[in-house]
C-alpha cells in the first residue's frame, strides 16, 4: 500500500525554492542576453545591404569618354514603378548654362571661363591672376577684385575672396536654379517611393559607388541632363541590387549613350540649345 | 494672584509629567512618541523662523537694490569656482545672440590678414552681467576672480595672457588642460562637392590633350599646371609637418612621417572666402556652421587602420588616383557626424592587385602581402603590428580574387 502525502503540506515547502531558483536563472539569463543582443547587433554586418558600382561614359565623335563629376541619384523601385516620375524627369528641361549666363548679360570671357572646366558656378576653381588683367581678363572678376581691394587688407586677399563681391546671379545663379529643379524632382521621388533618395558623384573616370543600400530594385538617374561637348544626356536605368560587398559588386552598371540590349537603361540625348544674348 | 498660582501649578504638573515620562520605564512607548512629536514641532518652528528671517533679509536687499538704478542684468551670485568654466549652453548665454559677445571682425590682438573672429570677446561682454564675479570682495579671495580664467591663463590684473581661442593652436598660445569643444561643426561635403566639381583638366598650350594626371596636392608655384580635378585641395592639403602623438601614443610605436595625413580647415578663412557675405551661411551667422553641443565634445585624433599609407607615397610621385576614387562615400556625405575617411580595400586593389598587366610594374600587391603574412604572421606594408597581426578580414580575400 502506497502512502500518499497530502499535497497541500508538501508542495509549498519543496517546490517554492525550486521555482524561485528557476525564475532567478531565467531572469539572470535574460539579463545576460540583453547586452549580448546589442553586442551581436553591432558586430554582425547587415546582411541585406548591397553596393552598386556605376560607370558612366558617353561617345562623342569617335572616342568614348568618361563622364566626370556628375551626380547620379538612386530612386527605389523599377522603371515601371517610377513611370510617372520618369516622364516628369524627361519633360524637365532646364536651361543650359550658356543660355542662363547670356540671359544674365554675362561677358563671353566669363562664359568661356566656366566652360573651360565645365563649371556650374564660379566656385569650381581658383580664379588666377591672369583672369584679372590682360588678354584673358574676365570683366566680372575684375570689378569684384577692385571692390575687394577697397574692402580687404591685401591684393592677395582681394583675389582669394573675390567671389564675395560678385552678384548672386553671376556667382552661382545657374547652379542654384539647377539645384532647385533637382530638389523638386527628389521631393517627388521621395513622396512616391517613401524612401530617401541617395546620390553620389562620379570621379574623373566616370566611376561612382553607391554603398550600403538595401537589397531591391532601383532606378538610377541623373535627373537633369548632363552636359557633354555637344549634347546633354539624361539617363534612367534600372538595377537589381543583391546583398554583397564591394568586392562582389565590382562588375559595374554601365551607363552609356550607346544602346545596349542587355541593360535596362534609357537615355535621352538632346543637342545643346543655341542661345541668344537677351540682355 | 490666582493666575500666578494656577501658572505655578501648571508648571509643576508639567515638570512632574516630564519626570514621569523620562523616568518611568513601563511608560517608554508613550514617552518616545511624545518625544518625537516634540522634536518635530521644534524642527518646524525652527524652519519657519529661519524662512522668515531669510525672506526678511532678501526683501531688505531688494529694497536697497531698487534704490540704486541699474540698467544691466546681473548674474546670480554663486561660488567663485562656478564661474571658472564658461558654458555656451547655460540658459542665460543661450538667450543671447552670438554677436552680443563675439564681434566680427575681432578688434585688437588677432593678427590675421583677413577679417576674422579670432579672439575672445572684450571684457564688456562678460562684465555687463558678471560684475559681481569680477569685483566683489569674495571674488578677490584666494587666487583672484575665478571668472578671469575663462579666457586668461592667470587671474591677475596685470596678466593679460590668454588661452588659445579656437582650434588648433596656430597662435602658439596656452591651451586649456581639458581641450574639449562646446560646438560641433556642420559641413555638408555633398553640397560643396557639387559647387567645386570641375570636370575637365586645365590645359596649358604645351600639355598633351589626352594626358590626365589627377592631383592630391595643393597647387604649388613650381607645378601650377597640375590639374586639380575635384578641388578637395581647397581645404585639404598635404600636412607637411609631423603630427603630434595621440595621448595614448602611436599604435605599434609607428610614428607617421610628414605627408601621411591631410590637413583640415582650421581658420575661418577657409569658409569666409565664399561665405563672407551674400552666400549663406554668412560670416555673421555663427550657428550656420557651429552647432551647440549638449555636452562637451572631445576633439578626435585621426584613426587609420592602414597607418603606413602615405598620400604622397606610391613610388611614382604620389598616389595617382583622385581623392573621390578612394574616398567613395565623401560625395554623398551631408554632415560631418559619423563621417569617416573610409577607403575600402577594394579601392586599393584597383591598383595593388596581382595583375601586373593593368597596374604599376613594381607595385606591392595584396598577394605579396598575403604571402608575407604566411611567412611572418604580420602585414607590414600598410599596417602597424597592432592591425597587421590580426586575421585579415574577408574583404581582403575578396579583393584579390
Amino acid at each position: 500500500m502506497k502512502t500518499r502525502f497530502p499535497t497541500s503540506t508538501r508542495v509549498p515547502f519543496l517546490q517554492r525554492p525550486k521555482r524561485n531558483i528557476v525564475a532567478g536563472a531565467i531572469l539572470g539569463f535574460s539579463f545576460l542576453l540583453f547586452p549580448l543582443y546589442f553586442f551581436l547587433a553591432a558586430q554582425t554586418p547587415p546582411a541585406s545591404r548591397g553596393v552598386i558600382r556605376l560607370k558612366v561614359r558617353y561617345k562623342s565623335g569617335d572616342s568614348p569618354k568618361d563622364l566626370a563629376r556628375k551626380r547620379f541619384f538612386l530612386i527605389k523601385g523599377t522603371l515601371e514603378e517610377n513611370k510617372s516620375l520618369i516622364e516628369r524627369i524627361k519633360q524637365t528641361d532646364p536651361m543650359s548654362r550658356e543660355c542662363y549666363y547670356l540671359g544674365k548679360g554675362a561677358s563671353p570671357a566669363l562664359i568661356r571661363w566656366l566652360d573651360d572646366n565645365d563649371c556650374d558656378s564660379v566656385y569650381c576653381r581658383e580664379i588666377e591672376e591672369k583672369y584679372l588683367s590682360g588678354n584673358e581678363a574676365v570683366p566680372e572678376f575684375q570689378a569684384a577684385y577692385n571692390q575687394g581691394l577697397r574692402d580687404f587688407k591685401t591684393p592677395e586677399l582681394a583675389r582669394r575672396w573675390l567671389t564675395v563681391n560678385l552678384a548672386a546671379d553671376i556667382r552661382d545663379g545657374f547652379y542654384n536654379q539647377k539645384q532647385r529643379t533637382i530638389a523638386d524632382l527628389i521631393s517627388l521621388a521621395e513622396a512616391a517611393t517613401k524612401t530617401k533618395v541617395m546620390s553620389v558623384m562620379t570621379d574623373r573616370k566616370g566611376t561612382a559607388y553607391l554603398t550600403d543600400i538595401e537589397a531591391g530594385t532601383y532606378t538610377i538617374s541623373n535627373l537633369v541632363g548632363s552636359k557633354t561637348e555637344k549634347t546633354s544626356i539624361l539617363w534612367t536605368c534600372e538595377k537589381d541590387v543583391k546583398a554583397g560587398n564591394l568586392a562582389i559588386a565590382m562588375r559595374p552598371l554601365i551607363l552609356s549613350n550607346e544602346k545596349d540590349p542587355k541593360a535596362k537603361c534609357e537615355f535621352v540625348e538632346r543637342p545643346l540649345p543655341i542661345c541668344e544674348h537677351t540682355k | 494672584m490666582v493666575t500666578h498660582q494656577t501658572k505655578r501649578k501648571v508648571a509643576q504638573r508639567i515638570s512632574q509629567r516630564a519626570q514621569r515620562i523620562l523616568l518611568c520605564v513601563p511608560l517608554r512607548p508613550l514617552r518616545s512618541k511624545l518625544l518625537v512629536k516634540c522634536c518635530l514641532a521644534c524642527f518646524l518652528v525652527l524652519v519657519a523662523a529661519s524662512g522668515a528671517v531669510v525672506l526678511a533679509v532678501a526683501q531688505t536687499r531688494q529694497k536697497r537694490r531698487a534704490s540704486r538704478p541699474s540698467t544691466q542684468q546681473q548674474a546670480p551670485k554663486g561660488s567663485a569656482a562656478k564661474y571658472s568654466g564658461f558654458l555656451h549652453s547655460s540658459e542665460k548665454h543661450k538667450s543671447l545672440t552670438c554677436n552680443a559677445c563675439h564681434k566680427l571682425p575681432t578688434s585688437g590682438a588677432a593678427k590675421r590678414d583677413f577679417p576674422d573672429v579670432a579672439d575672445f570677446p572684450n571684457h564688456d561682454a562678460c562684465v555687463r552681467c558678471h560684475r559681481q564675479q569680477f569685483f566683489t570682495r569674495q571674488a578677490f579671495m584666494g587666487t583672484g576672480p575665478a571668472i578671469c580664467t575663462v579666457c586668461h591663463v592667470r587671474a591677475a590684473p596685470r596678466e593679460d595672457g590668454r588661452f588659445n581661442f579656437g582650434k588648433p593652436n596656430i597662435a602658439g598660445l596656452a591651451m586649456k588642460t581639458k581641450d574639449e569643444r562646446q560646438f560641433t561643426i556642420e559641413f555638408p561635403h555633398d553640397k560643396h562637392q557639387n559647387v567645386i566639381a570641375s570636370s575637365r583638366p586645365r590645359r596649358s598650350s604645351n600639355q598633351a590633350a589626352g594626358f590626365i594626371r589627377a592631383s592630391f596636392f595643393q597647387p604649388e608655384p613650381a607645378d601650377d599646371k597640375k590639374p586639380d580635378y575635384n578641388n578637395c585641395s581647397i581645404c585639404h592639403v598635404t600636412r607637411k609637418q609631423a603630427i603630434g602623438a595621440p595621448p595614448a601614443g602611436w599604435p605599434g610605436s609607428f610614428v607617421p612621417p610628414a605627408g601621411t595625413f591631410k590637413t583640415q580647415p582650421h581658420t575661418h578663412d577657409a569658409c569666409f572666402d565664399c561665405h563672407w557675405k551674400g552666400q549663406k551661411p554668412t560670416s555673421d551667422d555663427c550657428a550656420g556652421c557651429h552647432k551647440a553641443s549638449a555636452s562637451f565634445v572631445p576633439t578626435d585624433w585621426p584613426t587609420r587602420k592602414s597607418a603606413k599609407f602615405l598620400h604622397e607615397g606610391g613610388g611614382e610621385g604620389g598616389h595617382v588616383l583622385e581623392c573621390t576614387s578612394c574616398h567613395i562615400n565623401i560625395t554623398r556625405a551631408s554632415t560631418l557626424r559619423g563621417l569617416a575617411p573610409d577607403v575600402p580595400i577594394a579601392m586599393c586593389a584597383s591598383c595593388h592587385n596581382d595583375n601586373k598587366k593593368v597596374t604599376w610594374k613594381k607595385i606591392v600587391s595584396l598577394t605579396d602581402e598575403f604571402a608575407q603574412l604566411k611567412k611572418t604572421g604580420n602585414c607590414t606594408y600598410c599596417h602597424t603590428s597592432e592591425v597587421g597581426k590580426k586575421k585579415p578580414p574577408a574583404s581582403h580575400d575578396a579583393a584579390v580574387q
